[in-house]
Formats: structure tokens, C-alpha cells, sequence
């Protein structure tokens, strides 16, 4: 299907995105049946189901984005289209994030000064007695396969659709070994005898949950509040953008350069000049080389207020 | 981590904080109690009891008591085992750790099912005790 908002040269990479995500949902999906099966009363355990669980958040929200990216045309009551729906996604999914990150970190602090000891017996299984714990190291160790490939696979493709959402999908997905390690201590620390290990573990993990949602929500906010556009992996100000700006600024000196960005797209609004008298094409003005040229969007000029102190270029 | 792993199949796995087996083994004694006095005489409790002992290796003993008073003394790692009859949605289920039942009675709603309890955590012991309550309730495990 045609889309009508990414750029061509994109198409393969979002098409292999696509497929990677409904993947990832599935291998998320047995991740999240195994888990759930062993629960039993292990903090630890449920900590990093729930984490597991939220995990199906950004590739949902990126599918999600995605369709209405590819089917969304400007209406009368969305004339600018639905770039920003990515950035919607990404900003919900780091409420989620940081939301459940916060709530799980008080379970665990709680259970820690509470000296809670957790339970974890046995259950038969094909007429044999079989200590819960190991079927739960089993299902932890599982866990750390599937998003490690996964994650791999989506960052080079969200470095080159330059998609903020997908970058965090990849980023939790290949920090999930962290997370399994952490639930591995806390399951075979609690069969060692050290009730603490569970609580303790599963408040590395919740930190972990924080950290990734007060990431990707600096950078979401930023995005819907008209920021200037931020890195892929931080909330710090794009290399891209910032060698962009001082190419215009270089063309322009006295004006004032603004960017924004609305899903992977730059807009560059050029304050205080008239725009030049020659067509351009919006990516005439990127940097360096043509590859990534398609992410300006729009170079806008807003001549100065005063015209009495302004020259206008028609009247040459 | 494959290596922590087996470091954990060593024998003595899972342990106990509380170290409730590790004293059962030294002492070759365990504490038991029942919540209501005319249980001890019942048929599926008494196999319980010597199916334990025979299992550990250890002589109960009786710790005299009634209701739930004895399950806070359990909670505190006085009491080893208590047994009694509970209801599926007791108060108590999330505060210790209930073994399989050794038999019930009542109506499906008011289902009653008499079991052992033991101090949350205590997995090892935990297990000692599922297994002897599966032997005793017709599920023997190998």
C-alpha cells in the first residue's frame, strides 16, 4: 500500500518493521504465557511479567501508528495529516512506562521493610514433584532470548526510519537481559535461603521500568511540545538537527532558525528573512549528503514584522 | 549464569530462611498444632504426622493451643505445622502457606478442607510437608 506521508526511499525498512513487530508480539506473547504459568508468589516474578507484559506497548503503538501513518490522509479536521501519531504512541507508552515502573518500586519497598518471605512450593508435574522455582529460573532464562534477537534486529532499522518509538521497543528489548539477570538472582536467591532477594530484585527491576519510561517521556514530551528535535537514544538535542540549523543559520545569518519535529520529520521555520527567489526543495538545505534528506519536511520563511526595516526582495 | 544455575542444583536446594529443615534435621523434632483439639485423633491427620516423621527422620511434637492464635505463634516460627480446616477463601491464605488438603467436607460453597500450614518462606519445609499431605491424600508424587 502506497503511503502517503513516509518517504519512498523508506518503505522497505518500515515494511520489515512491520513484520519484526507483529513478531515480536507473538515471541512476547509465549514470553508473557510462560511467566504467567509460574508466577506463584515471587515478587520478582510478577515484576517482571508486568514488565514483560508492557512490553507489548511500543510495538502495539508503533503497529498501531504505523496503519494510520499509512492510511491517514489530511482531513478537513486533521489538515496536516498524522505524522505526530507515532509521537502520541511514543508518549503514551512512556506514561505506561514510568507509570507502572513507580507502582511496582513501591511494592517491592514495601515487601523489603515489611521482611516479607515469599513462598514458593512445588507443583507435580507429570507425576513428579518439582519445585516452582526452577520451573521459574526456566521461564526467566526464556525470557532473555526472544528480545535480545528481536531488539538486535529493530535498531538499525529505527536508526534509519529515525523512529524514536521503535529505538525504545529496541533499547528495552536488548537492556532485557538486565531485567532477566536480576529476576535469575532474585529466584535463585530466594532458594538460597535469602527472603530479601526477591523484593530486591524486583526493585532493580522496577528502577530499570522508571528509567526507560522517564526517558522515552522527556523525549515524547519535548516532541508534542514543539522541542527542537532530540537524539534517537536520549533526550539530548539531534546531531542531525543541530548540523541542520547551522546550515540554514549559515545561509542566514541574521535570521532566527527554528526546528521542530513531527514524527521523523524536520520542520525549519526561518524567522526574520524572505524566503529565496528560487524553488527549493526542503531537502536542499540537509548538511550532508542526500541519504536523509527526506526528513525535512518543510523550510518555512516568516519575513521580519517591521517592513519599514525590511527589504523586500520582490521589489529588486 | 549457567554456572550459578548448577551451583543451585547442589542437594539442599531450595533453603529455608528460617532454617526450619536444617533445625528439624539437628534436633530430630518438629512442632505441630492443632487449630481445633479433635482433629489430632483424626485418621488422615495421624498419617500425616508419621508420614512426616518418617520422611525427616524427626518426632513431633505436640504444641498445645487452639485457633488463631496458633497461627500468629506459626507466622512467628514458633509452631513448625498447624493443621485445621480452612475455608478456600480464608483470611489467613496470603499470610501462610497452605498445603494440599487431606480431605474436605461441606457444600461446594462452603467447602471446607483440612490441611497443614506452615510459616510463609520456609520453602524447603514447605515442600517436606506438600509432599507428605499429597502422600496422605491419595496423590502420592515421586
Amino acid at each position: 500500500m502506497k503511503n502517503p506521508h513516509l518517504p519512498p526511499q523508506l518503505a522497505t525498512a518500515m515494511r520489515q518493521a512491520v513484520v519484526l513487530e507483529y513478531w515480536n508480539l507473538f515471541w512476547s506473547g509465549t514470553i508473557i504465557l510462560a511467566m504467567g504459568l509460574v508466577l506463584g508468589q515471587s515478587q520478582t516474578m510478577k515484576t517482571a511479567w508486568i514488565e514483560d507484559t508492557l512490553g507489548l506497548v511500543p510495538p502495539i503503538m508503533f503497529l498501531i501508528s504505523a496503519q494510520v501513518e499509512q492510511r491517514g490522509r489530511g482531513s478537513k479536521r486533521f489538515p496536516f495529516g498524522f505524522h505526530r501519531v507515532n509521537s502520541l504512541g511514543f508518549f503514551v507508552a512512556a506514561v505506561a512506562l514510568a507509570t507502572v515502573g513507580g507502582v511496582l518500586l513501591c511494592d517491592a519497598a514495601i515487601a523489603l521493610l515489611a521482611a516479607e518471605h515469599p513462598t514458593v512450593a512445588s507443583v507435580v508435574l507429570f507425576g513428579h514433584e518439582v519445585w516452582l522455582g526452577w520451573l521459574m529460573i526456566a521461564a526467566q532464562v526464556y525470557s532473555l532470548i526472544p528480545p535480545m534477537i528481536i531488539g538486535r534486529k529493530e535498531l538499525p532499522l529505527a536508526e534509519t526510519l529515525n523512529d524514536k518509538l521503535l529505538h525504545t521497543d529496541a533499547l528495552m528489548n536488548k537492556a532485557n537481559w538486565l531485567t532477566g539477570a536480576a529476576g535469575l538472582f532474585g529466584v535463585i536467591g530466594l532458594g538460597s535461603g535469602w527472603w530479601w532477594a526477591d523484593s530486591l530484585a524486583a526493585g532493580i527491576i522496577s528502577l530499570d521500568i522508571i528509567n526507560d519510561g522517564i526517558k522515552a517521556l522527556r523525549s515524547s514530551t519535548a516532541e508534542l511540545i514543539d522541542g527542537a528535535p532530540r537524539a534517537l537514544s536520549s533526550p539530548e538535542l539531534s546531531d542531525d538537527a543541530l548540523a541542520l540549523r547551522r546550515r540554514v543559520q549559515s545561509e542566514f545569518p541574521e535570521a532566527d532558525v527554528r526546528l521542530r519535529e513531527t514524527g521523523r520529520l524536520i520542520h525549519v521555520e526561518v524567522h526574520g528573512v524572505h524566503s529565496p527567489l528560487e524553488n527549493r526543495h526542503p531537502g536542499h538545505y540537509w548538511p550532508s549528503g542526500d541519504e536523509r534528506s527526506w526528513r525535512v519536511a518543510q523550510v518555512s520563511f516568516v519575513p521580519p514584522a517591521d517592513k519599514k526595516n525590511s527589504e523586500d526582495p520582490s521589489a529588486q | 549464569m549457567t554456572g550459578l544455575v548448577l551451583l543451585c542444583g547442589c542437594d539442599g536446594f531450595p533453603r529455608d530462611p528460617g532454617e526450619t529443615s536444617q533445625r528439624v534435621v539437628r534436633e530430630k523434632a518438629f512442632r505441630v498444632a492443632f487449630v481445633a483439639p479433635e482433629i489430632s485423633g483424626e485418621a488422615p491427620v495421624s498419617r500425616l504426622i508419621r508420614q512426616l516423621e518418617k520422611a525427616t527422620g524427626a518426632r513431633s511434637e505436640v504444641v498445645p493451643g487452639s485457633g488463631e492464635a496458633l497461627l500468629a505463634r506459626l507466622q512467628s516460627g514458633e509452631v513448625d505445622v498447624v493443621v485445621g480446616r480452612f475455608q478456600a477463601g480464608s483470611p489467613w491464605a496470603s499470610e501462610i502457606s497452605m498445603g494440599p488438603a487431606l480431605s474436605a467436607s461441606g457444600a461446594p460453597e462452603n467447602r471446607l478442607e483440612l490441611k497443614a500450614a506452615m510459616r510463609n518462606g520456609e520453602n524447603r519445609w514447605i515442600m517436606q510437608v506438600e509432599r507428605a499431605s499429597r502422600v496422605v491424600g491419595g496423590g502420592e508424587v515421586r
